[in-house]
């Protein structure tokens, strides 16, 4: 079999069987050792123990019957070749077992040892084979990443270089500069502001292609995100003469999300739509709900562009795709923006699409999930499928102090462990992070009390909190509490339009904590 | 009033000219070093203000002055602005734990690297601190 002691692991129920295909194996090789399971579970115990060379499993066994037997053995023994032994009339189940990644089978009562041997043989080769060509791809994936984020921190290096001296000569600090100079510089220095983007790209397309990228959802306002994106392009759009302006729906809740990379989609959207807009164009950014998707936002920019053409539509969220038609006196980029787009807006749940039609302009849409406040504190402001009488609110304020030494995020972290035996799992809730917007970090808890019973929840709170030499040592904080105001108990409205009015009513009091902790936009 | 210092910390001499030239020109006073080690001496001999640190650096990187200059009594009170080549997705927080106030990829924004050199050495608290905003 081979030049080791090969260890079968034969997993059959019906001893005459199992007798006989023991007996085939030391005909075909007396060096082997056969232990045997009659059990699935007795098997999968005993793969998990101990992997052997190879797995014979019969399909019908007393806790597992025909394709269900393979793909847990297939799941467990992931690396180990198996050869199905089946019967007459399952022969079918075992073709579609090869299919699915078992390596060959046979049919009981009509091999001999030969076979057997051959079978095994293949079998252990065979698997051997695919084994090492999924390392080899695995290990030049993992090269390639590597490369590339090499690659693109060392390129970091040089361009700095240029960066800096570049912007010193621009900002006069190495003598006068004339105008065709500073006309001149200013290309360089778009230029390496545009591959400063490139290589940011190519780590990024990396990061999603290996699934490395990660998103901190919070509860996001996404009309703060889309007026950050627009102040970010606003200028791009001015220098080009492209109108840009936002509409936002004012009665979208909280978008459970990412705020920094929706921040990255919007820009990498805006700016596209900038880039082929011409000149006393249009770009308008909207956020609205629809009510054939009403768990999601939408989120669209539309511009007056070229448009797209029906096949570049279809390849257009695609790595590396280009319009081969693009026209455009600006540069191409990599290719690898909008596959980006898309990446960050699949993890977090949504989707993105596009409608066009050529030279009337091209709307690229993205949906994202709404955070269902009413959804995430039903149970605990229910009780026997009754709104609860008594609800309210307690806020906590972590301001950080100027020593400040770890970020807003350790804190809330090391803050909610504290807060932990403060509160009861079934009768109160912490909310889900704000996304803060300002240096303060606020901590909601809706609690089952009223407001006396949540003043002494507060004290409590405020009591551990003060012992934290750690957190004291980093934020002040401030405490409030308050009671709901409940729908009149005799309400006949179903009770899950009670729980949405009272997050409704929660999620107001939220934005207006969120505005006053928020520094003045400008 | 003196002059703010700053002890700028890069093994690539050009980079250290470079923002030398950029931080006189903003009326700072600056200092330099070259590797970690000589990063820890520079800093107990000029007592800078603020200490602007690459990660990648011979003799000790990035992380190891970090920690040096925690450990020490009397160079912990110090902010350090990381500015690095490095991926943010694995440096950034790992270097706002190890005890940097901020953290810049290279190549940074001048307005936003001035911006964060100026919020470090005046923290306002709270409220009005003008945290570096994208689009700067």
């Amino acid at each position: 079999m081979n030049n080791g002691h090969a260890h079968i692991l034969l997993i059959e129920d019906n001893p005459g069987d199992a007798d006989l295909v023991r007996l085939r194996l030391v005909e075909a090789d007396s060096n082997i050792a056969v232990s045997c399971a009659t059990r699935l579970s007795a098997g999968l115990a005993s793969l998990v123990a101990e992997t052997p060379t190879m797995v014979l499993l019969d399909l019908n066994l007393p806790d597992s019957h025909g394709a269900e037997t393979y793909r847990r053995v297939l799941e467990a023994a992931a690396g180990v070749p198996i050869v199905v032994l089946s019967g007459m009339d399952d022969e079918e189940i075992a073709v579609n077992a090869v299919h699915e990644g078992v390596q060959d089978y046979l049919v009981k009562g009509s091999f001999d040892s030969r076979q057997l041997a051959r079978a095994m043989r293949y079998a252990i080769e065979r698997q051997a084979l695919l084994t090492s060509l999924d390392m080899s791809r695995r290990q030049q994936l993992q090269f390639k990443n590597e490369f590339l984020s090499h690659v693109s921190h060392e390129l970091r290096t040089p361009l700095t270089c240029i960066h800096q001296f570049v912007s010193l000569i621009l900002d006069g600090l190495a003598g006068k500069v004339v105008p065709e100079q500073r006309e001149h510089l200013e290309t360089v220095f778009r230029s390496v502001i545009q591959l400063r983007a490139m290589i940011t790209d190519l780590l990024e397309a990396t990061r999603a292609e290996s699934g490395k990228i990660s998103i901190q959802p919070h509860c996001v306002l996404i009309g703060e995100v889309i007026r950050q994106a627009v102040a970010m392009l606003q200028s791009t759009a001015r220098a080009k003469a492209v109108g840009l302006e936002a509409a936002v729906d004012i009665r979208i809740p909280f978008v459970y999300a990412d705020s920094n990379r929706i921040l990255q989609v919007l820009a990498n959207l805006l700016e596209n739509a900038i880039k082929f807009t011409r000149t006393d164009g249009s770009v308008m950014i909207k956020a609205y709900l629809t009510e054939s998707d009403p768990d999601f936002v939408h989120i669209s920019v539309a511009d007056t562009g070229r448009g797209i053409s029906p096949e570049a539509k279809a390849l257009i969220f695609e790595r590396l795709y280009q319009d081969p038609n693009s026209v455009d006196d600006s540069r191409k980029g990599l290719g690898l923006g909008l596959y980006i787009a898309k990446e960050l807006v699949r993890l977090h749940g949504g989707r993105i699409w596009v409608e066009s039609q050529l030279s009337h302009g091209s709307t690229f849409t993205f949906a994202l999930p709404l955070f269902s406040l009413a959804k995430f504190i039903a149970p605990v402001i229910t009780q026997k499928g009754r709104l609860r009488e008594h609800l309210s609110l307690i806020t906590l304020e972590l301001t950080p102090l100027p020593s400040f030494a770890a970020t807003l995020k350790e804190v809330r972290q090391h803050c909610l462990q504290l807060l932990e035996p403060c509160i009861l799992g079934d009768k109160d809730a912490i909310l889900p992070a704000l996304d803060h917007l300002g240096p303060v970090e606020t901590v909601m808890i809706v609690i089952s009390a009223d407001a006396h019973g949540a003043t002494i929840v507060e004290r409590r709170i405020r009591e551990q909190l003060e012992r934290s030499d750690r957190l004291r040592a980093n934020c002040t904080f401030k405490l409030s509490s308050v009671g709901l105001k409940l729908p009149a108990a005799d309400r006949p409205e179903p009770v899950d339009k009670l729980i949405q009015e009272v997050a409704d009513g929660i999620t107001a009091m939220t934005v207006a904590a969120l505005q006053r902790t928020q520094p003045p936009s400008n | 009033m003196d002059k703010p210092k700053i002890l700028i910390v890069d093994d690539d001499p050009d980079l250290r000219r470079g923002l030398n030239l950029r931080l006189r020109a903003s009326h700072f006073e600056t200092a330099y070093a070259a590797d970690g080690f000589s990063a820890i001496a520079m800093a107990q001999k000029e007592r800078p203000d603020l200490i602007i640190l690459d990660i990648g650096l011979p003799a000790g990187d990035g992380f190891v002055v970090l920690d040096r200059l925690q450990q020490s009594a009397t160079l912990a009170s110090i902010p350090v602005i990381v500015l690095t080549a490095r991926d943010p997705q694995y440096n950034r927080e790992r270097t706002l734990k190890a005890g940097a106030c901020a953290f810049l990829q290279k190549p940074a924004d001048n307005n936003e690297l001035m911006d964060v050199i100026r919020t470090t050495l005046n923290p306002v608290w709270p409220g009005t601190a003008a945290a570096a905003l994208p689009g700067h």
